[in-house]
């Protein structure tokens, strides 16, 4: 079902992307029709227990690369989760959105892209299909939130996004790799409990917190809300964010005995619980309120996980669930304010629970079951959540558990702000300062009230969610066997702590609402943007002092880099195999070339260093004569000729001599070429000093008359043994001389000398 | 190995970059030429001893010089030697077209160079 | 174009350009078993060309027509194998028994080597088009 689902959701995606702008509004409907599909089967797979078959799609069958896929227990939660609030998401994209709006086709066919990895990442059961899908997951993140690609701040933010969640990958990988590795196995379904190394675990908790915006790699996601209100109420609070902790679940069995797993997951949790809180506090934007408040959730998700006992995964799958349901209501829910009224800051909007009443209904039920108010399913996860807190002990879980109970109630606190702060009506001034508002729309509407509704619907069949909690949490920790959401827990302890968490809290709301008034500043962007434009500022002088034009500059750096680069072979030097010279002849021409290439570098006027050059040339045609080489010499002989009648002919009229150059550079030049001469001297001598074997000069010879027929070995190695360089070597002659004939086509002289002319004055 | 190939290379190779460091076209040409020498000599020298002229039915095979860096080195000669060619072309050109052969900074280059103080100038 | 208007250059020049050629048809069929081959055959023919460009004697050179000849020539030899089944650059061997040379191979490597040969002589031929300046307005001198 999941190799017939995928295609199915990728081509929906390829038909969205191709239709253009012709459906307007309606790729929104078109586009929920195949997470409809989804969701029917994810219910189906919901009710019945029995676990899925693995479904496989060979990729590179030579590297045994398949696709994976095979649905558990926490996946169908997910895919139900996943696909039931895709489906509200487009219905309210539906009315969000204006029929004239501009890119919906691609904006849509993106966000279905964003559902297929999503799901995809749920399916996996190799850790290669997971890593891929998370990696789309992050790049489609990149591409919804910069969907406004004309705004700078869109633009920013989505990098920013990228740049971290990217980097999270890059850690996923390496984990993923070194786990693959220990356990022998890519299969997530068998990767069993061992002592696996820190630094796996370290790593994919990493790439797990970055996903899911855990502190400090929290930042992007207040950014992120710069994407239109469907992302945000779609991958920034109901799913994406969710892959870390889905990532952090499904790992947390396999690392239950890796110490650094609980400790770094128990860090990123209460670090961003705490953190996460205090921003939403601090915060006027309604949407990031609840980005921030979003934060401080996902860290309450990752300390839950990290805790690791039976009752904390139990719970923490519960409010997995409870909040995907009322975030997305709740990001609706501003969504809709801020198309309605025009304004997200909690300062401006007042009384709105009178004119805009089935909204204010959405906010408040969503709100309560955030906060853990009865008769909600937030309630009934949040008393899971405090249960497992009072089964607690050791030091490290107490701090966890005391950590909880605070976050606890800085959400009920947020919560509090942000109502009364959206919806109340102002004392002093008159209630005519209501915010004016729009008419309403009916997708949105629909939407939000139907998500809004789950968190009813969900207290109302708890038994149910209860069973599908525990079969998602018994796959993590089969011990969690004996837990279940209770409706009317009774007057227990857990009841008591929570119903003083929600207490204190709305004490703490009332207050925050009327005293804080400076608006928060969002540092950790600031330093994140600061970081990267830092990066681009150093390569771009460094680019700018090595680039800067001069070719003699870059010739000497290539020399000294390569002089410096012979250095090891300095240690390595052998002078048995050197000897002084094979003959008299050879020295003589030796010094003959050496004191020509002299001559050449001292004269001042082309000709004299023509002739100069000639002279080097027959010298060298000399050491092959002497070395035993003919050909070589005939040949060099003929070329030497060739170019020095060149020289004479193509520059022999520039008749004034070479120009002055300063003193202090023709100093570096001279020590340049001292380097380079002695690196070559280094390097000759230790290529000598190590040799392999011997040349197999009898094999060659016999091959050469035996295949070649032919007696002169070279040539018989140049158009026979070798022939294929050849056909190289005279292709490179062909180039250059379609290259020569080009540079002499006299392609207007006047105009291009003006031009030259002008570019000499810059 | 003989030292004093080994010499001779080095020299030429110094010398070559000496005057390929320089900024007329006709002392880059020149000092590429030396550098192609110093190649083909650093390749016999590490070829072996000097031997007799490696022809099958003249000499044996133990007394003849190695053939293979010989083959190598004739393959080298004649590519260096076009690329000379290519670049005296060049060389003709930008007489042909500002009087001199002086290779002027790349302006793409500096282009970049000015970029970056301007980036610099905007950004403190 | 540079040209030379001495007499005794042109007169030399003239004698020397049969023997050179016949000097280069030795090197060319020379060069399986002795020192020569195909490019060194092509140096010679293209040092002849230049000469006799400088000295005024040849004035229509065209050396892309020589070039696409030798490329056509030598690529043909070298992926012509491909089509009797052979791999790319697999040789066709008789043997011949000529005077003065001796026994010399004649085979598609010969063929290959020509076609080596009037690459050669293309590529000094485009150089003493391009160096010489047939095509650049005269400046100062000459």
């Amino acid at each position: 079902m999941i190799l017939l689902l995928l295609p199915i959701l990728l081509v929906s995606c390829l038909f969205l992307a191709a239709s253009g702008n012709r459906l307007g509004r309606l790729v929104f409907p078109l586009a929920a029709a195949p997470l409809v599909v989804t969701f029917i089967w994810g219910c189906s797979q919901l009710v019945s227990t029995a676990p899925s078959a693995e479904e496989r799609l060979v990729w590179v069958s030579g590297l045994s690369l398949n696709f994976i896929f095979q649905l558990s227990s926490l996946a169908s939660l997910m895919t139900v989760l996943v696909s039931g609030i895709g489906i509200c998401v487009f219905m309210y994209s539906f009315g969000y959105f204006s029929d004239d709006s501009q890119g919906l086709n691609t904006f849509s066919a993106t966000l279905l892209l964003f559902s297929t990895a999503m799901l995809g990442l749920v399916w996996a059961d190799s850790v290669w299909t997971l890593f891929i899908f998370w990696e789309l997951t992050s790049i489609t993140s990149f591409l919804l939130v910069g969907h406004k690609n004309t705004y700078k701040e869109a633009r920013l933010s989505a990098r920013r996004a990228l740049l971290i969640t990217a980097a999270g990958g890059l850690c996923l990988l390496a984990g993923l790799l070194l786990i693959a590795d220990s356990a022998g196995t890519t299969r997530l379904s068998e990767m069993g409990t061992a002592e696996f190394s820190s630094t796996a675990a370290v790593l994919i908790m990493i790439a797990a917190a970055t996903k899911s915006a855990q502190f400090p790699f929290h930042i992007w996601l207040p950014g992120a809300m710069a994407a239109p209100t469907p992302v945000s109420a779609y991958l920034h609070s109901a799913t994406m964010v969710k892959a870390g902790v889905v990532l952090a679940a499904l790992f947390s069995p396999t690392f239950a005995e890796t110490g650094t797993w609980k400790t770094v997951g128990l860090f990123f949790g209460i670090a961003s619980m705490l953190w996460g809180g205090i921003g939403a506090l601090r915060q006027f934007d309604a949407k990031l309120i609840l980005a921030w408040g979003t934060v401080s959730q996902l860290g309450l998700l990752f300390t839950l996980l990290s805790l690791g006992s039976a009752k904390a995964t139990f719970a923490a799958i519960a409010i997995l669930a409870a909040h995907a349901v009322f975030k997305a209501a709740l990001f609706m829910v501003v969504g809709e304010i801020d198309v309605r009224t025009g304004t997200r800051d909690i300062r401006k909007l007042a009384g709105l629970a009178s004119s805009m009443p089935i909204t204010f209904g959405v906010a408040a039920v969503s709100a309560a079951s955030m906060a853990g108010v009865p008769p909600l399913l937030g309630f009934a996860a949040k008393e899971a959540a405090i249960e497992a807190v009072l089964k607690l002990s050791g030091t490290q879980d107490l701090i966890a558990g005391g950590s909880i109970v605070v976050g606890s109630v800085i959400t009920v606190a947020y919560t509090t702000r942000f109502m009364l702060g959206v919806f109340s009506t102002p004392s002093q001034e008159a209630a005519s300062d209501a915010t004016p508002v729009a008419p309403q729309s009916v997708g949105m509407s629909v939407s939000s009230s139907l998500l809004g509704a789950c968190s009813v619907i969900g207290f109302l069949i708890l038994p149910k969610v209860s069973t599908w909690v525990k079969s998602a949490a018994m796959q993590l920790n089969p011990e969690a066997e004996i837990y279940k959401l209770y409706r009317w827990p009774g007057l227990t302890t857990a009841f008591l702590v929570s119903a003083a968490i929600v207490a204190s809290g709305l004490v703490l709301g009332w207050f925050a609402e009327k005293k804080i008034v400076a608006e928060a500043k969002p540092a950790g962007a600031r330093f994140a943007d600061l970081s990267v434009s830092t990066i681009l500022r150093t390569a771009q002088v460094i680019t700018g002092k090595m680039q800067h034009g001069s070719l003699p500059f870059y010739i000497a750096t290539m020399a000294i880099t390569a002089s410096v680069a012979t250095m090891p072979f300095l240690f390595a030097l052998d002078v048995e195999p050197i000897y002084w010279s094979d003959s008299w002849a050879q020295t003589t021409l030796a010094i003959l070339a050496i004191i020509s290439s002299l001559t050449v570098a001292a004269v001042r006027t082309r000709l004299s260093a023509a002739i100069a050059l000639g002279f080097v040339g027959l010298s060298i045609t000399g050491l092959f004569v002497a070395h035993g080489a003919p050909d070589l010499a005939l040949t060099q002989l003929l070329v030497e000729t060739v170019i020095v009648v060149g020289f004479v002919v193509g520059l022999g009229k520039l008749a004034h001599g070479f120009p002055q150059v300063g003193v202090i550079w023709r100093g570096v030049r001279f020590l340049v070429s001292a380097l380079i001469g002695f690196a070559v001297t280094a390097a000759l001598v230790a290529s000598a000093s190590a040799p392999t074997g011997e040349p197999p000069l009898e094999a060659i010879a016999e091959k050469s008359q035996t295949v070649g027929g032919g007696n002169n070995i070279v040539n018989v190695i140049l158009t026979d043994m070798r022939a294929l360089d050849t056909l190289g070597e005279i292709t490179v002659l062909v180039v250059v001389a379609i290259g020569i004939l080009a540079l002499a086509k006299p392609r207007l002289p006047s105009i291009e000398r003006e031009d030259a002319a002008k570019e000499n004055v810059i | 190995m003989s030292f004093v190939l080994v010499l001779t290379t080095a020299s030429l190779t110094s010398v070559g970059i000496y005057l390929i460091t320089s900024r007329s076209l006709s002392r880059i040409i020149l000092g590429f030429s030396l550098l192609s020498h110093a190649v083909v000599i650093g390749l016999l020298a590490a070829a072996g001893p000097a031997g007799q002229a490696p022809l099958a039915d003249e000499t044996s095979a133990a007394s003849s010089a190695n053939p293979l860096p010989q083959a190598l080195s004739l393959t080298a000669i004649v590519i260096s030697f076009g690329l000379t060619l290519f670049l005296l072309a060049l060389a003709r050109r930008q007489q042909a077209v500002t009087g001199d052969d002086l290779v002027e900074d790349d302006l793409e280059d500096r282009r970049i160079r000015q970029s970056s103080s301007d980036y610099r100038s905007e950004h403190p | 174009m540079i040209t030379s208007d001495s007499p005794i250059l042109r007169t030399s020049v003239n004698v020397i350009s049969p023997l050179a050629l016949l000097v280069a048809t030795y090197l060319f069929f020379a060069g399986h078993n002795k020192p020569g081959g195909g490019f060194a055959a092509g140096l010679v023919i293209g040092a002849v060309v230049i000469l006799r460009t400088i000295t005024g004697l040849q004035r229509d050179i065209q050396a892309a027509r020589i070039l696409s000849i030798g490329t056509v020539i030598a690529a043909g030899v070298a992926v012509a194998p491909i089509f009797f089944g052979e791999t790319m650059l697999d040789q066709a061997v008789w043997q011949v028994t000529a005077p003065v040379l001796g026994k010399i191979k004649l085979g598609s490597a010969l063929v290959f080597d020509l076609g080596v040969t009037l690459v050669v002589v293309g590529m000094l031929t485009a150089a003493i088009e391009g160096l010489g300046g047939t095509h650049y307005p005269v400046e100062e001198e000459f």
